[in-house]
């Protein structure tokens, strides 16, 4: 008798016990918004669509409500990826009523294009040649006061994790050297899986590739969005802002889960941050 | 109580099986070693086979101490569930095959007193089985590719989401946690197991029920379709173990999942005593 009444004690020890140490759960979409001095807002946004559709690059359809979004949240600088190519980015910039000033990138060996939009009309365009891919960059200043700031769009490959790294190292190749003049912001989809819970296997190359790309732009530069949870459907968060590490305040960081329109897989990832 | 758990010590000690489990383990880690050894050569093309430690972005990563913990996460999965399973399996459905229980129940001792010694039984050889493997990794790791801080990265190993280091004197520290934590976490199998071995008269099918209900939740809860059923899994509520690796340790989050691990076990104990209390014992 006594060795039921001392596991049943134990029972209710144990369930006292894990009541008494959990927690409370925490929102994946946390978005925290304190107060920010002379802020710089970035967007990231891939407008493309889901692989089901046959094409898969954003769509005229939709370019109205991504310019509404864009007005609504008021961004300094708008990273854009999956275009169809500079007439598509007219159009938006038409939209935008003139508020903001864009260009594409050079075509590489893909059908689709990243896109920079900045408010700053002095801003410069600056091509970025990453292997057989071309990233676009721009550099401008978001107040008369501030330091000169570099945002760079880029799009990493959807299927191929070592393209992944090596689009990776040679994106840190070129953005690296620039830190030392300018506030370097590198936005943009880079198709990162670093949920290994998600694999079947244990160890996989492609974990391992997207660990390192990962690892390596931590090594110079902060994950500013990585408290604001997914940016994609099926719970994938591969859309990402590095900032500077020594940045002074970081403000609102969100993912607007409302904004995507038609058949589009991603979210806009908005990031405040304040010099 | 003691007599019966010196008993039940001796035939642990004087069964092959357990032998058998410790020899698998060897082989596995070798294996293991292996393993790295190839992989580090395929994707260098043979140039690091000599120092597979380079194979990764840090010239630091792979060390004696990264190389245990690959390790024992991969067997923590599968073989050591299937030990503990085939310990606890065999305890009381084995004395039943052999004919032996019907004696053991007439001698003056409770079966609740049978049922907890054998389960102590198996939690020893649970925890020798973790201690020696940890050992043995640590020994072969120091031995075959040297000491180093234990780094982490975000990813492979599921622990963190952005890179980080636990220093080497430390992180032995964390592996003798592991030791414990690992040890609690297996005696849900075990428990399971012991169950199985009161319901089920033959010893292959208690091991073979608890293997298949573990592997089903296991692999259940991996697939997405399933994402919302993963919490209420105890194989998820196992995983705890794996806190002690984190850079910092989430100690509210390892207590809590470590009583729901205890209740399981707690639970399912009572479970089998109640069962095997009430059992007509007719071989």
């Amino acid at each position: 008798m006594w060795v039921k009444l001392v596991l049943l004690l134990l029972f209710c020890l144990m369930i006292l016990g894990a009541v008494h140490f959990a927690q409370p759960s925490q929102s994946s979409n946390r978005a925290s918004s304190p107060a920010v001095v002379n802020a710089l807002r970035l967007l990231t946004w891939n407008i493309g669509y889901a692989e089901l559709e046959d094409d898969t690059r954003a769509h005229d359809k939709d370019l109205p409500a991504v310019a509404e979004v864009i007005l609504r949240h008021d961004p300094d600088a708008v990273a854009l990826q999956e275009l169809t190519g500079k007439t598509q980015l007219n159009v938006l910039l038409g939209l935008l009523h003139g508020k903001y000033h864009g260009a594409v990138a050079q075509q590489g060996n893909g059908d689709r294009f990243e896109a920079v939009l900045v408010k700053d009309s002095r801003a410069t365009f600056i091509p970025v040649a990453l292997g057989a891919q071309y990233a676009l960059a721009a550099s401008f200043r978001p107040r008369a006061n501030s330091p000169e700031v570099l945002v760079l769009s880029a799009h990493a490959d959807a299927f191929n994790a070592a393209r992944r790294r090596t689009y990776t190292e040679a994106l840190i190749d070129w953005a690296e050297p620039r830190t030392q003049s300018s506030e370097v912001f590198i936005a943009g989809d880079f198709n990162f899986e670093l949920k290994a819970a998600n694999e079947t296997n244990l160890y996989t190359d492609n974990v391992k590739h997207d660990s390192e790309s990962y690892s390596h732009i931590l090594r110079e530069f902060r994950d500013l969005g990585r408290a604001a949870g997914d940016t994609a459907i099926n719970d994938r968060r591969i859309d990402y802002i590095f900032g500077p590490p020594s940045l002074e305040q970081v403000g609102r960081v969100e993912v607007l889960r409302n904004a995507a329109v038609g058949r589009m897989d991603h979210w806009p990832l908005l990031v405040e941050v304040g010099f | 109580m003691l007599t019966l758990l010196k008993l039940e010590l001796e035939k642990l000690f004087r069964a092959r099986s357990f032998y058998l489990s410790f020899l698998v383990l060897i082989a596995f880690v070798a294996l293991m070693l292996w393993g790295f050894y190839t992989y580090a050569a395929r994707k260098t093309g043979g140039e690091a086979v000599e120092q597979f430690k380079y194979t990764y972005e840090s010239k630091q990563y792979f060390n004696g101490l990264t190389f245990a913990l690959y390790s024992l996460l991969f067997s923590f999965t599968l073989l050591l569930p299937i030990f503990v399973s085939m310990s606890a399996g065999s305890q009381i459905a084995g004395e039943t095959r052999a004919g032996t229980l019907r004696m053991i129940c007439t001698r003056p001792i409770s079966r609740a007193s049978l049922v907890l010694s054998k389960f102590l039984v198996t939690a020893l050889h649970a925890a020798l089985l973790l201690l020696f493997f940890i050992g043995l990794n640590l020994v072969v790791g120091l031995i075959f590719v040297g000491w180093g801080n234990l780094e982490l990265y975000p990813g492979p190993l599921n622990l963190v989401d952005v890179p980080g280091k636990i220093m080497r004197d430390d992180a032995l520290m964390r592996f003798g946690y592991a030791v414990l934590s690992g040890t609690w976490a297996l005696l849900v199998i075990a428990a399971l197991a012991l169950l199985c071995s009161v319901v089920f008269d033959s010893p292959a099918q208690a091991i073979v029920m608890t293997i298949a209900a573990y592997l089903t939740l296991y692999i259940v809860g991996r697939v997405e379709f399933f994402e919302h059923l993963r919490p209420y899994f105890f194989t998820t509520d196992m995983d705890f173990w794996r806190d002690v690796f984190k850079p910092e340790i989430p100690w509210a989050n390892l207590w809590h999942y470590a009583c729901i691990c205890g209740a399981y076990t707690t639970g399912l104990l009572l479970a089998t005593v109640v069962i095997f209390e009430r059992k007509d014992i007719v071989t």
